[in-house]
């Protein structure tokens, strides 16, 4: 089966899973790629920029308006239709995973904070964390609707 | 890898035998997507009672003609 099939065979909500894990992937990329340059160049961790985040929520949510509206005039009113009994469960499953991908990042940053009292370093894991569990949502998502449920 | 549940069906059968019904018109019958049709088929999915109900409804069957339990071999 050709790439250009198996898209036209996703169900909506898993194109949108793709959709969205892939705008959060960049908006993560480009927001971690400026920290980690400033802070090469202060030679310490960089302090929270307030911009920087407002770029990437902003970055977000454009996007996702983009590609959801693009993603439900091509699937008509399958977009409109609640999510099936399947869908549900692999939306719980999907999001119990993705619980323990925020614990993760977010514990290690807490250690870190208590052994070199880094609070911006602190204040950059527990950013990372909300990013990675958001990203690893939709690709549980992902993974749940390829395997079949 | 999650193995497949033990849970046998008919439906693609079932659907040929009448007039070659697509996934999408069953989907539609019972309130589902063609997607979750597709992994009920291939037994990849376990449907809820009610949805096996209204599968079985939309063939005009009973529950256990349309769907089969085949438990794997004791160890």
């Amino acid at each position: 089966m050709s790439v250009i099939e198996t898209v036209a065979n996703m169900s909506f909500r898993e194109k949108s899973a793709w959709g969205m894990g892939l705008i959060l992937s960049a908006g993560a990329v480009s927001y971690f790629g400026k920290v980690m340059s400033l802070s090469e160049a202060l030679g310490r961790t960089a302090p929270p920029i307030i911009g920087f985040v407002i770029a990437y929520v902003v970055f977000i949510v454009i996007a996702s308006v983009i590609v959801m509206s693009v993603l439900a005039g091509m699937a008509g009113k399958e977009a409109d239709a609640p999510a099936d009994e399947r869908e549900k469960i692999i939306a719980d499953k999907a999001g119990n995973w993705s619980g323990y991908v925020l614990a993760v990042p977010a514990l290690g940053g807490l250690w870190h904070y208590s052994v070199n009292l880094d609070g911006n370093m602190l204040f950059h894991l527990v950013f990372l964390s909300l990013m990675l569990s958001q990203i690893s949502e939709y690709a549980f998502q992902i993974f749940l609707y390829r395997r079949g449920g | 890898m999650a193995s497949a549940p033990p849970i046998t069906n008919r439906i693609r059968e079932l659907r040929e035998a009448r007039g070659g019904m697509s996934q999408a018109a069953l989907a539609e019958a019972i309130g589902v997507t063609r997607q979750t049709v597709i992994a009920i088929e291939r037994g990849k999915y376990s449907p809820s009672l009610e949805s096996a109900f209204r599968i079985a409804r939309v063939f005009g069957l009973g529950i256990e003609d349309v769907f089969g339990w085949e438990a794997p071999p004791a160890a």
